[in-house]
């Protein structure tokens, strides 16, 4: 374990930030960005999710500061093989696990909120410093503020101001991820006061955005040179990250079951579903896209991605079936994948615009 | 289709039988059953459910459901030379080639109406988020009600707490849908019957260790991951219990699964389902024998007959393809070392995350214990890219070189 470091790395949408804050470390997430030779496939196989294939090469390449420790949520097949080969590759490292449900009644509840008490014991003995529900609460506040921040940011956007395009909002997701985001939050807050200009240069297409995993700024512009901007999305890179726990931080009640309630009932994405109920991933989809008044939706899923690969025969019938447009792209979360489909897109937003 | 199939199987078998009583060797049985197993899920007077792999089948059993797992489908129109159709169908569907060929075939097979309906579902998070999805696919695509049980990666206390409310829940799930209570007796005895079987499989494996050994590929094949269907059954016991006599009687002759054994063989996760040479070739021309599959395997305590949900937990946590890969390399190094293993095979079926992603880990873990690994690329169901004349030459030269 590297003592030095303050950083404690991640991967999933469903990790619970406010847990790492409270410990006394900072969150970081291991995007799969840069330029890590290709080395992945020799320790787990080329045919798995590229977004698992490039976090592993970084960690071959070293291509990100020491952490304290990594963890990892038991979010699909690919990931736990990730969390394997991380040990391998980065023996220093702890690695710490936390067994997520993919199914949501009081009994995962109880199940989660015991891994993420776990969690935080963890993180308190490598910090060596105890950690009270107080520290807990306090760091909930905090990415709560972040998280409506982060959504006044999107409606001053969509309202029409000139921030810098979506772009700038994955920049700052990507920041709010990786960084304190003490500072980010009155950064945020005052770019919203005073945008760059009122006013969203050229004519755009509203689309919403779902999928799992694109972290590239860049991508975002690609859409609004295609002509579509993305108004909403239901990413993991993305809005889902930084959900608003509005949490009820009733002192009498734990704060470990709180938190894993909240946690599991957040919108789904493919891995979690409920089974009572297997349309519920596309009713939310539906719903927000008119909620976001997008005239299309765009979904964007890695290749090789079991939980989406599954789902979407079943996405694509009901957005049929409602009469919404849907383009369904597939790609390895680099730019230039998305590139290669720029035809379609161009040709989704001018069927629409 | 599979209807017919089963009860054909049945009767061949049951005529062969009748013909030659003294013959019953233990593959037969163990297709016999299991063709019983096809028919009733076929049949129109069975409660029936489809389920994920780490369902306790036992305890559907005494609940009066006949029960399998869905890639079960997959791997039996995979041997019937059928498959290829059904993951035309699927992938015409929008199920890419890039998914299991397991979960294409059952998707296919349950879209061309060749799956009969069940009265309900059961997924388990184990061993792949394929197959929980599958089953969550099923539910969908028959419209009839889904349980999941989320099996957890350790069997910490939480983890067997946890598991074990969830089949108390699922008892409950079962008895809404039968409209049955459950018999506690017949619970009880269901899993005597369980722990009878379990006592027989460890004899059985620590026969199959024996050099040489009474195993060979044919005899082995599926064994392990199909076993679990007749937990809890007279007919289980009697499987087993042929297989223990049958090795018994062989070791004491000295009569090898492979005559002339060689090499032994560890085999990975999945056999490849279609017809295929490998096998055959490996024991016939080069005395290289399979003696031992990856899940042919106890990793399991007896279970309390008064009190199985606990235990049923931790069966199915220790499954061997659950949790952690150190978990699972702990698990090949043992097997390497109690069968004298001198090389394993690994066919990375195509599209399993869950298994071939971890193909690196295990071949680093068994070179730790001095067992090299072959690491095939193949897809174990779908047969359309199989080209034979390059794996044969791939495992000829494994062979060799372990020779
Ligand atoms: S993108 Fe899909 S396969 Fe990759 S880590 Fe996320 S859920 Fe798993
Ligand atoms: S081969 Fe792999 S993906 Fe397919 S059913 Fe088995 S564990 Fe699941």
């Amino acid at each position: 374990m590297n003592n030095k470091s303050r950083l404690i790395g991640f991967t999933c949408a469903y990790t619970p930030l406010a847990i790492i804050k409270a410990a006394g470390y900072i969150p970081y997430r291991v995007l799969p960005v840069g330029e890590a030779p290709d080395l992945a496939g020799s320790l787990l196989h080329d045919n798995l999710c590229p977004h698992v294939k490039r976090v592993l090469d970084r960690a071959f390449a070293k291509d990100f500061p020491d952490l304290a420790g990594m963890v990892f949520v038991n979010s699909c097949d690919s990931m736990r093989r990730l969390a394997d080969a991380w040990q391998i590759v980065r023996p220093d490292e702890q690695v710490i696990r936390l067994d997520l449900p993919a199914t949501v009644d009081d009994d995962s509840v109880f199940f989660f909120a015991k891994e993420i008490e776990t969690f935080a014991n963890t993180l308190s003995d490598m910090n060596g410093q105890p950690l009270g529900q107080e520290q807990i609460r306090s760091a909930i506040v905090l990415y709560d503020e972040l998280s409506a921040t982060m959504k006044r940011l999107k409606a001053v956007t969509n309202s029409g101001a000139n921030i810098g395009g979506r772009s700038a909002i994955q920049k700052f997701y990507n920041r709010a991820s990786t960084e304190p985001v003490e500072h980010l939050i009155e950064e945020l807050k005052q770019i919203i006061e005073e945008p760059k200009s009122t006013k969203l240069d050229g004519e755009y297409v509203p689309v919403f955005l779902f999928g799992n995993v694109l972290p590239d700024p860049e991508a975002f512009s690609f859409f609004e040179s295609c002509g579509a901007l993305i108004v909403e999305d239901d990413l993991c890179t993305g809005s889902r990250l930084f959900n608003s726990t509005e949490m009820d931080l009733d002192w009498a009640k734990d704060i470990f079951i709180q938190l894993a309630r909240n946690i599991l009932s957040q919108p789904p994405c493919a891995r979690t579903f409920d089974p009572k109920n297997p349309d519920k991933m596309v009713q939310d989809l539906l719903y927000k896209a008119k909620r976001c008044k997008a005239k299309g939706v765009i979904g964007y899923t890695l290749k090789f991605c079991d939980p989406y690969l599954a789902r979407l025969p079943a996405v694509r019938e009901a957005f049929r079936k409602a009469g919404v447009p849907l383009l369904l792209l597939e790609g390895d979360c680099t730019l230039r994948s998305i590139g290669q489909h720029q035809t379609r897109i161009e040709a989704f937003i001018e069927m629409m615009g | 289709m599979m209807k017919k199939y089963f009860e054909e199987l049945v009767s061949g078998i049951e005529t062969k039988l009748q013909e030659d009583p003294e013959n019953k060797s233990p593959r037969k049985a163990f297709a016999l059953e299991i063709a019983k197993i096809g028919t009733r899920l076929y049949s129109d007077t069975n409660q029936k459910c489809w389920c994920g792999i780490a369902t306790p089948f036992d305890l559907l059993s005494a609940m009066g459901v006949t029960s399998c797992f869905v890639e079960f489908v997959g791997g039996m129109l995979a041997s019937t030379e059928t498959a290829g159709n059904f993951i035309e169908t699927a992938e015409h569907a929008g199920f890419p080639s890039d998914a299991c060929g397991y979960h294409r075939a059952v998707m296919g097979a349950a879209f061309d109406g060749i799956m009969p309906a069940p009265d309900f579902l059961i997924g388990t998070t184990c061993p792949c988020s394929g197959g929980l999805a599958v089953v969550e696919n099923l539910s969908r695509h028959f419209k009839k009600d889904l349980f999941v049980l989320n099996i957890p990666q350790q069997a910490s206390e939480e983890g067997v707490r946890y598991l074990t409310n969830q089949i108390r829940q699922m008892v409950k799930f079962i008895s809404d849908h039968t409209g049955e209570p459950l018999d506690e007796n017949r619970l009880r005895d269901t899993i005597k019957l369980t722990n009878q079987t379990r006592q027989l499989m460890n004899e059985m494996y620590r026969l199959a260790q024996q050099v040489p050994s009474p195993a060979n590929g044919h005899l082995m094949g599926n064994l392990g991951i199909v076993l679990p269907l007749v937990f809890g059954t007279k007919a289980g016991v009697e499987i087993c219990q042929i297989f223990k006599d049958t090795f018994a009687s062989h070791v004491k002759e000295k009569i090898s699964g492979v005559p002339d054994e060689k090499l032994r063989i560890l085999w990975i996760q999945n056999r490849i389902q279609f017809k295929n040479p490998i096998v055959e070739m490996m024991e016939k021309e080069y005395g290289a024998s399979i003696v031992s599959d990856e899940l042919n395997t106890v990793t399991w305590d007896p279970i309390d007959p008064e009190d199985p949900y606990p235990g049923m937990a931790r069966r199915a946590i220790s499954f061997p393809l659950n949790g952690p890969i150190n978990v699972r390399i702990k698990h090949l190094q043992k097997l390497a070392q109690e069968y004298n293993i001198d090389g394993a095979v690994n066919p990375c079926n195509w599209g399993c995350r869950q298994g071939t992603g971890a193909r690196g880990m295990i071949a680093n873990g068994l070179k730790e214990v001095g067992v090299p690994v072959l690491n095939l690329e193949v897809d174990c169901v779908d047969s359309r890219n199989f080209s034979e004349g390059q794996l044969r030459t791939r495992v000829e030269a494994f062979i060799e070189m372990l020779s």
